[in-house]
């Protein structure tokens, strides 16, 4: 019998050369926590911009669900403020968001109550009819991780997810934490695993979604003159600090309860690390990068018992001070923070990456609230010259930076002559901002997300392997920091860049942080 | 500095004037004078306080050949140059004319909400002077950036010639010109030039639809089915359309092909093919439709077939008869029209050859023979 080829391996002839992508297949979202800030706040302005560049397929809808009582009409008054309000793109295009909007409907229901699912079921079959949504469905959980057993369990008990190779699709978005340390995060995936399979799984870090993050893959595999330095022959050390100015806000209670390591390490700053050191990819293709990725995190020699956290980790917990000339309370003074908490809101760590690439370079890493500015980025220092010709103020090592926010951008440091005198080096920098480069304004994190996982490109979204890889190097310093006798973090005035235990950390090898 | 000193533009011959607030003029009698045109970019740089380091990541030539075309130009190259921080250099020749002389005009301005500056050197030469704009041209390109050519004339020509060894990229608008223009542009694409096109820009909605349509799942199978496609305009069809037909001929070599005409509905804006060029303005999407605009594509995969239609309200509506019949599959509404909007599809390249264009362009042509055949 002669081969036959299946649908999907006949190639679209119409593909080729289209310089607008794929729209993605027509779908029906469903919003679980619709009344909630995260759905007023990113995602349905997310939509709606996404609509207004023509992103979304036409045969499109969006069922909100939430125990708030609204009505379908109700809901889409409610989502036109927040968008008014939370959208980058201002006014609020009226022919858009007609078109938009009538694809809007909602059900009030409690996660917990099989009917919930049973109405949602209605509408869906509703957009289908209405929307031509065709039966695709992105699921997206903007609830708390206590919710997302009965979410699962109730989609699937009411039929709404569907096998994995079937014509239609069915995905799930869930947003971090992804648990709480290792045991819980594989509890969390074996529940989600009981229901859909991973191709299923689309687990968000917005940080991913950020313009700047995707250009290093792009700086890197794109040009030709950095991988050569990419390695421990050239890069001394690299620093990535995560800086933001604000405190925990009105959020004590959730921080109590995570702290800097499982608020920003676990997820965000260890995306980074392997971001950057990874390797190149085999594709460009989400199980390629994140294979690459994950190795990078395997490789990381995990820091465990008292005394590898001593040699590498610093902890701090910022006390009062003055931020951006504005006096600001400590950590313990916070509002559902305790006395004598010992929770960090710092973290300084040296990473060592055991493998042939990176052997011998540490990554120091820091990351904190009420530091004096908000800042994001990734220095990869070069080694120094093995001679300097020009003497000691030639000796100024080359610095790549990757500045993921704010004033996203790369610059590189090196040296130059200054004008007129004998070969006297001055360090210069080479500055390429975002947005003097490119007119067009970024698009916010969630737009690519959520464009990404209707198109099914898991990509930018973290994979099983990654999560627990990620969990197995912070819960070896948790158990440690956390446990009875454990250290008590360094205090640290706001408004600074940590505890001076930070610069000592790096100081032992040689290293000073860089001043942003 | 006082206004005086600081407004007063070095000119060679002619006293410049200060046209514009945001204008500096100065004219030529003879040959052009790069250094006093890079002297009253200087000053028209401090004027609009932009600083000494900036960023141009683009040259944005535009070629004309009356006050008018450029006029037309302005606001998509504008509007382009917010997306691509650029210069924009201007030439406007008028070899007929019987006085000699080039006026240059130049402005620094910053787009509203914008981090940068965007720099506009206007070259109008008369008569014999039309010769030395070439090379002034070349003379004011920003190193090391892309050099992108929107050309508003016929497709023909030496200074066309030129002007494609010059650019990475050469842009042009076959919808403005009648459709027998085509064949121009095709001899230019065979011959390797980088030529982009706005007729082709704005047909790319048809085109994404078409193509998303096959790769919802359970209509792949048909991807290999497709026996014949039906392009039906209103009216005469325009380069738009015979792009369309092209591309799809070009893309499924077995199908048979066809260009249709329905008449024309009202209300009906005026005939597309305009005396003037309008670069960079795209075609007006109404409740009513432009005379040759394409208004539905069908095509064939036995037993199924799908029809894409232009709706109201701007929207492009597929639909599948025979499978799940006449089933909505898809939609996609028509983004909004704005200044520039095509020309910014095209610059999303922006250097090198589109072959998939270059060969939808050369099947367009042979469709336009055809059809100069039938009239």
């Amino acid at each position: 019998m002669p081969y036959l080829p299946e649908h999907d391996e006949i190639p679209n002839p119409l593909r080729p050369g289209l310089r607008a992508a794929a729209a993605p297949e027509p779908c029906a979202v469903v919003v679980f926590g619709a009344s909630g800030d995260l759905a007023h706040r990113k995602l349905m302005p997310a939509f709606y911009n996404l609509a207004l560049g023509a992103h979304l397929p036409g045969a499109f809808g969006v069922v909100g669900v939430s125990i708030t009582p609204f009505n379908d009409d109700t809901f889409r008054t409610e989502m036109r403020e927040a968008v008014g309000k939370h959208s980058r793109m201002k006014p609020i295009d009226e022919e858009t968001w007609a078109d938009f909007s009538s694809g809007l409907r909602y059900v009030t229901g409690g996660f917990d109550d099989p009917g919930t699912y049973a109405r949602l079921k209605e509408k869906l079959e509703d957009l289908d009819k209405v929307r031509a949504t065709r039966g695709n469905r992105l699921f997206y959980f903007a609830t708390p991780p206590s919710t997302f057993p009965m979410l699962l369990r109730g989609l699937k008990a009411a039929g709404l997810i569907y096998p994995p190779d079937g014509p239609n699709f069915s995905r799930v978005v869930i947003e971090k934490p992804f648990g709480h340390d290792l045991r819980s995060a594989r509890d969390l995936n074996t529940l989600v695993h009981d229901v859909l399979d991973e191709r299923q799984v689309f687990r968000i870090d917005h940080y991913l979604g950020k313009e700047t993050v995707q250009n290093l893959l792009v700086l890197r595999f794109a040009n030709s003159i950095w991988e050569p330095l990419w390695n421990n022959k050239y890069v001394d050390h690299v620093q990535i600090t995560a800086g933001e100015e604000l405190g925990v806000e009105q959020r004590g209670k959730y921080y109590e309860e995570a702290g800097i390591l499982r608020d920003m390490i676990q997820n965000h700053v260890l995306q980074l690390v392997s971001l950057t050191g990874m390797e190149v990819p085999a594709a460009f293709d989400a199980d390629s990068v994140r294979d690459e990725k994950v190795k990078v995190l395997r490789a990381i020699q995990h820091i465990t018992g008292p005394d590898g956290v001593r040699d590498s980790v610093v902890l701090g917990q910022y006390g009062p001070g003055s931020v951006a000339g504005m006096d600001v309370a400590g950590y313990q003074q916070e509002q559902f923070v305790g006395m004598g908490s010992r929770t960090p809101t710092f973290v300084a760590l040296k990473l060592e990456i055991k493998n042939w690439r990176w052997f011998g370079v540490p990554f120091y890493v820091r990351s904190g609230k009420r530091l004096p500015k908000r800042a994001t980025e990734i220095a990869v220092h070069f080694k120094q010259l093995p001679h300097n010709l020009f003497g000691e103020s030639g000796a100024q090592r080359n610095v790549l930076v990757i500045r993921v926010q704010p004033e996203e951008g790369i610059a590189l440091r090196f040296s130059a002559k200054v004008p007129g005198e004998r070969y006297r080096p001055r360090t210069v920098s080479m500055d390429f901002r975002y947005g003097q480069a490119f007119g067009l304004a970024s698009p916010e994190a969630y737009e690519r997300l959520l464009l990404d996982a209707m198109r099914g490109d898991q990509t930018l979204f973290t994979r099983t392997d990654e999560v627990e890889a990620a969990w197995k190097l912070v819960d070896g310093i948790l158990k440690v920091t956390e446990a009875q006798d454990g250290p008590t973090p360094c205090p640290y005035p706001a408004g600074t860049w940590g505890p001076s235990e930070s610069d000592e950390l790096l100081a032992q090898s040689g290293h000073t942080w860089r001043r942003l | 500095m006082n206004e005086g000193m600081y407004g007063e533009p070095i000119s060679a011959g002619a006293r410049g004037n200060q046209r514009a607030t945001d204008e500096l003029e100065v004219k030529f009698d003879k040959g052009i004078d790069l250094g006093q045109l890079r002297a009253l970019l200087g000053q028209a740089r401090e004027r609009a306080g932009a600083p000494v380091e900036r960023v141009l990541t683009l040259n944005l030539v535009a070629i004309h050949f009356s006050q008018l075309s450029w006029n037309k130009a302005v606001a998509a190259l504008e509007a382009a140059s917010t997306v691509h921080p650029a210069r924009i250099v201007a030439l406007i020749a008028d070899p007929k004319s019987e006085v000699n002389g080039v006026t240059a005009r130049v402005s620094v301005k910053r787009p509203k909400g914008a981090p940068f500056y965007i720099e506009r050197i206007i070259l109008t030469a008369t008569g014999t002077a039309v010769r030395h704009l070439e090379s002034a041209m070349i003379g004011l390109l920003v190193p090391e950036v892309p050099v992108v050519i929107v050309w508003g004339g016929r497709a023909e020509g030496d200074l066309l010639n030129h002007a494609v060894e010059q650019a990475d990229r050469l842009i042009l608008d076959s919808g403005s010109r009648a459709v027998e223009g085509l064949r121009h542009v095709a001899h230019l694409a065979s011959r390797g030039a980088p030529v982009g096109d706005l007729a082709w820009a704005r047909i790319f909605p048809w085109q994404s639809l078409a193509a998303d349509v096959l790769d919802i799942p359970n209509l792949r199978e048909h991807r290999d089915k497709i026996k014949a496609v039906r392009i039906t305009t209103a009216g005469a069809p325009g380069a738009e359309a015979l792009l369309l037909a092209g591309w799809f001929q070009s893309r499924i070599k077995r199908a048979r092909v066809a260009l249709a005409q329905q008449p024309i509905p009202a209300p009906v804006e005026p005939a597309p093919l305009r005396a003037e060029p309008a670069t960079g303005e795209a075609l007006p999407v109404t409740e009513g439709v432009l005379q040759g605009a394409v208004v539905e594509v069908q095509f064939e995969a036995p037993p199924v077939e799908f029809v894409i239609r232009r709706e109201k309200n701007g929207i492009l509506e597929a639909q599948v008869l025979g499978d799940d019949d006449g089933e909505v599959v898809h939609r996609t509404r028509l983004p909004p029209e704005s200044p520039g909007r095509v020309l910014l599809l095209e610059l999303k390249m922006l250097h090198g050859i589109d072959e998939i264009y270059a060969a939808a362009l050369e099947a367009a042509a042979r469709f336009a023979v055809l059809r100069g055949g039938q009239t």
